[in-house]
């Protein structure tokens, strides 16, 4: 059947001249469109890998939501941006270690809070550092502050910060990060104590305008503040998980800086789009193969040691980071006191010495389990242990876990080898603290158990001098690896790629400290 | 008709009963304890076990379903864990997002494959017949993750037409960055839709009172659109209908591809953090979204073909 239309208003030709009419129309305002996605000329676009809900410090569940406390907020010291760890003054006028439990700072005097919270005082301090160790807070970030006992308030802009004990990681780990935002008292109390979405009183160079849950969050210049001026009117952050996403969103110019895949680093080498920049910096993270010690299959020190010496790290490196990442030597990354410059144990395998282990082992026919997080990554890497192992004669079976079952694997007596990952603070005792006896079975899922090793962990808190530090987390390391239960894999790294209108201001590991971005 | 909408919603709710009880009892099924994932490696004892009997873990599976049904009759979802904000003020900010992205790839797919649909039945058998034939399979082959990414490489990246991410402020962005989404996920259903327009096309322009009208001498376009296409397009509305639990899940690849706010993303969250308020509040409207608009199909199915109400 066909069915004549010649005779209706439209025909073929009317509609083909329609449709292009339509499309051309349909074309124009988006040509335009793109002109407009152009950046305003006082707009920085950055993108988060997660959104930020929590505007309490006391309840911030880590970087995201501190990239943007730390711009909203003040605290005494604040990190220094570059290549080394380091701090530099923020509310503090002055700071000083008087002896190893007090520490005395002085307020600068022209800090306000918003929605007529008033200046910022010694007391303000005082609350927000007790609220964080007070038991009706709950927060979760109370070992930061180790050993404090309180702030005693010596004037209306001076205090002294008392602590139990030595504690080093005070000023890594506590003043200069999450614990160390000042929050203020009056606008807390009359809150009922807790900070929800809504910051209650901004201190800060930036304000959060707005918020949409997912989509974006806005800063933008506090008009009252006092200190350096920032760089920029407003900060836009883009929350997304997906980094090729991310990656397409820069390429697109809608995005001033991002983090990038490991994968794509390559490609980023030999140029980036838009005239951007490439800046590669180690990461503090540590990835490793651990082997549970409670588990029957790997009570044999030998073996362990054998599957040790039998993992070449440079190739699973290749492999699954494209290079873009270095081997490790322990838990504890470079640039942090207490790295090794080398491990017991080469990053390149030894095939001959661990056939011998095995031998020497007694162990024949073993047959393991890899559990691993379900990402391209890990999968990638257990296949490359896996060919490894194969090799000395170990069958590996590789169990993918999507993140919610591989993170409650801590009390899975089963777990044979696991790869692991985990984040980590600028300062040594953030990793140790995972591995202590009193862990296996929550955070230590190899199950070592090292009462020299646990010693160190609290000795080496409250140790000051910085050498000694760094050797007794080298010691840690040490033993950690003779257990024969880690086979340390990589720090991995933080490459970002940033527009040519941006001086980006990044800690060492490659994190965003969005108060001292500059324009290019 | 009354009989059959009271009928059909009363269908709806029972769908909708076993589904949220099946999702209810399905995350808790899943390994991983969610106050240890949701809390962080640092959280204090007290704290996990504060949380655990706010969020009723600690009462047997069965007593947890009905806390959380009477919860849910007095509208109360609970409460985020990381935010401390209600669980449906998180859910219903998200809900929009969702929506616009679901009826705009519906409207425009629809559209067009309505009308290729009825192009080609018009033509059958013809170049341009076997042009739509080509384009519309072609269309239904393209997987979205793929046509997402080459959209946004091809008018975002190297056109710079539309915008890459983000879901955009006030309406002719959110028109703007929901041009590319709506494409990637829509553009399947408009092979689909064709096809399925101008089988039915043919069928029902063989019918005897499609022959009667043309013996009256109406107006060939009068035939075709007035008293062919209303009936060729029955089966398109039950096909939307359930084609909202497909474009649903098709939002989850494309809120992540995109960047959107939305349910999808907010599930897929909820569920890896083991948000269980989040997770059951996204599910149950999420769910309530599809069965309202099957249900809705089905009442203008039967409004457009009073034998749909009489069908056993």
């Amino acid at each position: 059947m066909k069915i004549e239309w010649t005779k209706t208003p439209i025909g073929r030709r009317k509609f083909l001249k329609g449709a292009t009419a339509l499309g051309a129309t349909a074309a124009l305002p988006m040509g335009f469109g793109g002109s407009a996605l152009a950046q305003e000329s006082g707009t920085l676009r950055v993108r988060a890998y997660g959104d930020a809900p929590n505007m309490d410090p006391a309840h911030s569940v880590g970087v995201v939501e501190e990239e943007i406390h730390s711009s909203i907020y003040n605290k005494l010291v604040q990190y220094k941006p570059g290549s080394e760890w380091g701090w530099q003054l923020d509310a503090a006028s002055s700071i000083e270690q008087v002896d190893p439990t007090h520490i005395k700072f002085a307020l600068r005097d022209d800090i306000g809070f918003t929605n007529g919270h008033g200046a910022m005082t010694a007391e303000d301090v005082k609350f927000s550092f007790e609220r964080i160790i007070a038991d009706e807070t709950e927060s979760p970030n109370k070992p930061d502050m180790g050993p404090l006992s309180h702030v005693e308030v010596t004037g209306e802009r001076e205090g002294t910060i008392v602590l139990n004990e030595p504690f080093a990681p005070l000023w890594s780990i506590a003043l200069p990060y999450i614990t160390g935002n000042i929050v203020s008292k009056s606008a807390v109390e009359g809150a009922g104590g807790r900070i929800n979405s809504e910051p209650v009183a901004e201190s800060g160079p930036y304000l959060r305008a707005s918020w949409s849950p997912k989509a974006k969050t806005v800063l933008q210049r506090n008009p009252d503040w006092k200190g350096d001026a920032p760089a920029w009117d407003t900060i836009e952050i883009y929350p997304i998980d997906d980094e090729n996403t991310a990656e397409i969103a820069f390429e697109a110019g809608e995005l001033d800086l991002t983090r990038v895949s490991l994968g794509s680093v390559a490609r980023y080498r030999d140029g980036v789009p838009n005239g951007g920049t490439l800046v590669e910096n180690p990461s503090l993270f540590y990835v490793w193969l651990g082997m549970n010690l409670d588990h029957p299959k790997l009570q044999n020190q030998k073996l362990r040691q054998a599957i040790q010496h039998a993992i070449d790290v440079p190739t699973i490196l290749e492999a699954s980071y494209f290079g873009a990442a270095d081997p490790s030597t322990g838990i504890i990354a470079p640039g942090l006191a207490g790295n090794r410059a080398e491990g017991l144990v080469a990053a390149e395998a030894n095939v001959e010495k661990a056939m011998a282990l095995l031998a020497e082992s007694g162990e024949s026919n073993v047959t393991l389990t890899l559990d691993i997080l379900n990402k391209t990554t890990y999968t990638t890497m257990a296949q490359v242990i896996q060919a490894m192992l194969a090799q000395i004669g170990i069958a590996l079976e590789i169990n993918v876990l999507e993140s919610g079952a591989f993170w409650a694997s801590g009390d899975n007596e089963n777990l044979q080898l696991v790869l692991n990952r985990y984040s980590m603070a600028p300062d040594p005792s953030y990793a140790t603290a995972w591995f202590t006896s009193a862990q296996a079975g929550i955070w230590n899922w190899e199950r070592f158990r090292n009462e020299e090793f646990d010693a160190i962990h609290s000795a080496a808190s409250a140790e000051t001098d910085t050498a000694k530090r760094a050797t007794m987390y080298q010691r840690a390391q040490d033993l950690m690896e003779e257990s024969g239960a880690y086979r340390f894999i990589t720090h991995e790294a933080t490459p970002v790629i940033h527009s040519s209108r941006v001086i980006p201001a990044l800690r060492p590991d490659g994190l965003s400290l969005l108060r001292y971005f500059g324009k290019a | 008709m009354l009989i059959f909408t009271l009928k059909r919603f009363a269908l709806a709710a029972l769908i909708l009963f076993v589904a949220v009880t099946l999702m209810f009892l399905m995350i808790r099924a899943v390994p991983g304890d969610p106050v240890q994932i949701m809390l962080g490696p640092r959280a204090t004892p007290e704290l996990q076990a504060r949380l655990t009997a706010e969020l009723a873990l600690d009462q047997p599976i069965f007593r947890q379903l009905i806390i959380f049904y009477g919860n849910m009759l007095q509208g109360d979802l609970g409460t985020d864990v990381f935010s401390g904000r209600a669980v449906t003020q998180i859910v219903f900010q998200q809900l929009p997002f969702t929506l616009e992205l679901i009826f705009g790839s519906i409207i425009w797919s629809a559209g067009l494959g309505i009308f290729l649909g009825a192009y080609a039945a018009s033509y059958p058998n013809t170049l341009i017949d076997r042009m739509v034939a080509i384009a519309s399979v072609s269309f239904v082959a393209a997987p979205a993750f793929v046509v997402a990414l080459l959209s946004l490489l091809l008018f975002a990246v190297h056109l710079r037409w539309f915008p890459a991410i983000g879901a955009g402020n006030g309406f002719w962005d959110r028109m703007e960055h929901l041009v590319l989404p709506s494409f990637a996920i829509g553009l399947s259903w408009v092979g689909y839709i064709a096809r399925l327009v101008r089988a039915s096309m043919l069928e029902v322009l063989g019918e005897h009172h499609i022959r009667t009208a043309r013996a009256f001498g109406l107006a060939e376009r009068r035939v075709v659109l007035v008293y062919a296409l209303r009936i060729a397009i029955l089966p398109v509305v039950t096909v939307i209908g359930v084609g909202m639990g497909f474009l649903l899940s098709s939002a989850v690849f494309a809120e992540i591809v995109f960047a959107r706010p939305g349910l999808g993303k907010l599930v897929i969250d909820s569920i890896t953090t083991r948000n269980y308020p989040i997770f059951m509040g996204s599910v149950l409207v999420s769910t309530g979204l599809f069965v309202v608009s099957t249900a809705l199909a089905d009442l203008i199915n039967a409004w457009l073909d009073p034998r749909a109400r009489s069908a056993k």
